[in-house]
């Protein structure tokens, strides 16, 4: 365990690291655009450089092995001086878009701009321009003018993704990074993780083009529901104080965009497309209507007839949700468990076109909660499953079961966040919240529990189903 | 391509085993000889040889300025435009052929006799400017010695 001062101070280190990794484990940050740690080390940006104690000049610390004693210094003229200089270089070209720039409030070369230079620009050649604009697939769009060809984008698609589809093409002040021509990128199923990792404005997401100046939005931390790896990730969302007063009221409940919350145990900092689609998902059109014996109720009135249907059933069955949370289950467990004969369904399965399965991220089983569902209740509800003899109550909670599937004769209550024709069937039907709309926890395939926080207000006419089954427990039933 | 894989073969000989990357340059070199230029039917022929990635190869096309990727004249006249030929008057030398040919620099003559092209330093900064005539160098030139030199091309020299 070799020991190096960084800056007069000792930090014990691994002989493996290098003098940036060192820094970064120890909260001092160094600057740069190319070094991300969980990429390989391309030392093409050079403004991470520090000076060696007892050298002249300066050597770039992410490539930099540490060795025992090394002394380094982050912060002397000469590296200060460097690093003016190398920003100075890196704006040459770079144009001063920012008012336009979706990156801008987030670009490291803004914030490294003010710390390290701040100086304007003695240069009084005409910037280079490129490409603008550029395609890179359907979801990204490059800006070659911004582009300061860090090549983090290139070794994600090498690396992490393992599409080898991003390369930096010509050379020079004119070179530009370009997809390959044989259609990877597109197919890519990681590829919006280059937007995250561009550390200025050159790529940037199709579906969040102009829609927003993150200054506005807050990220509300939240686990994606798309497969039961349950990766970390933020949702951005408007801020209570930026609400929107006169424009379409939908921008307030909006979620603007998705992007991955760095979280070692089960995603790293990547997510995959799908997650970063969800948005649509949350916002279909929600059922805020309660239902009770083919009439329009209020939530409290549908509650009361749930609950005279389940005091009256003799043996019901529950259809609980792989998307609920480890909260609401056990809230189910506690208030009506031990009544009902209860499997675990899936509420979604695979879309055409998605992708099914792979060994980065995806998993096949395509909601966040099965296994916290199983968890509680072991039995799981198949496509061959059938119900139990003499079922006379059916409480399907969730999406993903058809009532068509069972006879008309059958007392049936379903819980549901979403519009769907097919609540019509059902003798109860109780709307209910939505994952953006409270917290909970979530447990993924490989037993990892990750949390999410509430992003919206709910309706007041839904409830939250962890409150729901304690009132569906009739007195009786809770004793039972 | 396919008849050039024997070739490609006796090539790989020379680098270490797992080194295919390596023989991109000189597997694009030998395809260029062979067809003039690079066709995008070389590059997946390639990718499927080397099963190296398809951007591996157009990064070493563009980068070097001596690959093609489009048929060229019988004549492939470059000048040089870098440093030392430049205070030479490599422009007004550009210019001369321009007007001569009939064509602007990356483009080629109705006929097909002729293309025209600008490169960097052909590391012959001693005799510039400097014109390469289908790879052969001609020194210090002049716009009457240009003159001559595509008189004799055009005779079949």
């Amino acid at each position: 365990m070799p020991r190096i001062y960084i800056d007069g101070l000792p930090y014990e280190a691994d002989s493996r690291q290098t003098v940036m990794e060192v820094a970064a484990a120890n909260g001092i940050v160094l600057p740069g655009f190319c070094w991300h740690p969980k990429l390989s080390v391309a030392g093409n940006c050079r403004l991470c450089a520090v000076q060696v104690e007892g050298r002249s000049w300066v050597e770039i610390s992410c490539n930099m092995p540490v060795a025992q004693d090394l002394k380094v210094l982050t912060d002397s003229d000469i590296v200060r001086e460097y690093r003016k200089s190398i920003l100075a270089l890196t704006t040459l070209n770079h144009p001063v878009d920012c008012g336009i720039c979706d990156k801008a409030g987030e670009c490291l070369l803004q914030d490294y701009h003010y710390e390290h230079n701040g100086a304007p620009s003695t240069s009084h050649e005409v910037k280079v321009h490129a490409t603008k604009f550029h395609a890179l697939s359907s979801r990204i769009t490059l800006d070659n003018e911004r582009c300061v060809l860090c090549s983090r984008c290139v070794r994600f698609t090498h690396e992490i993704s393992k599409t080898k589809s991003l390369g930096i093409v010509q050379r020079g002040d004119t070179s530009l990074v370009r997809a390959s021509g044989d259609g990877a990128f597109e197919t890519d199923a990681y590829s919006d993780n280059v937007v995250d990792l561009c550390p200025v404005g050159a790529l940037l997401s199709r579906s969040f083009l102009y829609k927003s100046r993150v200054w506005y939005l807050k990220a509300t931390p939240s686990v994606c529901p798309g497969c039961a790896r349950g990766c970390a990730v933020n949702l951005w969302h408007r801020k209570p104080e930026w609400k929107l007063q006169a424009l379409d009221a939908r921008h307030n409940r909006a979620i603007e965009r998705i992007t991955p919350r760095d979280n070692p145990a089960v995603n790293g900092p990547w997510i995959c497309n799908r997650g970063r689609d969800l948005a649509p998902l949350f916002e279909r059109e929600r059922a805020t209507q309660a239902i009770c014996a083919g009439f329009s109720v209020a939530t409290p009135a549908a509650i009361e007839g749930a609950r005279s249907l389940i005091e009256r059933a003799r043996r019901p069955v529950a259809l609980v949700s792989s998307w609920a949370s480890n909260e609401e289950l056990a809230a189910f467990a506690a208030a009506l468990g031990r009544h009902f004969t209860v499997f675990v369904k899936r509420d979604r399965e695979p879309e055409p076109g998605e992708v099914v399965a792979d060994d980065i991220l995806i998993c096949a089983d395509k909601n966040p909660n099965s296994t916290g569902a199983l968890a509680n209740f072991a039995s799981a509800w198949g496509p061959g499953s059938t119900l139990p003899e003499g079922t006379d109550l059916l409480l399907v909670w969730g999406e993903g079961f058809d009532l068509a599937q069972v006879p008309q004769s059958l007392r049936t209550i379903v819980l549901d966040a979403w519009k769907n024709p097919g609540h019509a069937r059902a003798d109860v039907f109780i709307p209910v919240s939505i994952q953006t709309e409270r917290r909970g926890t979530y447990t993924n395939f490989e037993g990892t529990v990750s949390g999410f926080e509430a992003c919206f207000e709910k309706d007041d006419s839904v409830a939250h189903a962890e409150d729901l089954f304690a009132a569906l427990a009739a007195a009786n039933v809770a004793a039972a | 391509m396919k008849h050039l894989i024997p070739e490609f073969e006796k090539l790989r000989e020379r680098f270490p085993e797992g080194f295919d990357s390596s023989l991109v340059l000189p597997c694009l070199r030998r395809i260029q000889e062979e067809r003039g230029f690079v066709a995008d039917s070389d590059i997946e022929g390639l990718v499927a040889y080397l099963g190296v990635p398809r951007i591996q190869i157009e990064e070493v096309l563009s980068f070097y300025g001596q690959f093609r990727r489009a048929p060229v004249g019988r004549c492939h006249v470059e000048a040089c435009r870098n440093l030392s030929c430049s205070l030479l008057g490599a422009e007004r030398l550009i210019d001369h052929l321009s007007k001569k040919l009939g064509i602007r620099p990356g483009e080629t003559t109705p006929d097909g006799e002729f293309s025209l092209a600008t490169v960097e330093c052909m590391a012959s900064c001693g005799t510039a400017p400097m014109v390469a005539v289908n790879g052969s160098y001609h020194e210090a030139m002049t716009a009457e010695k240009l003159d001559a030199l595509l008189d004799s091309k055009r005779r079949g020299d």
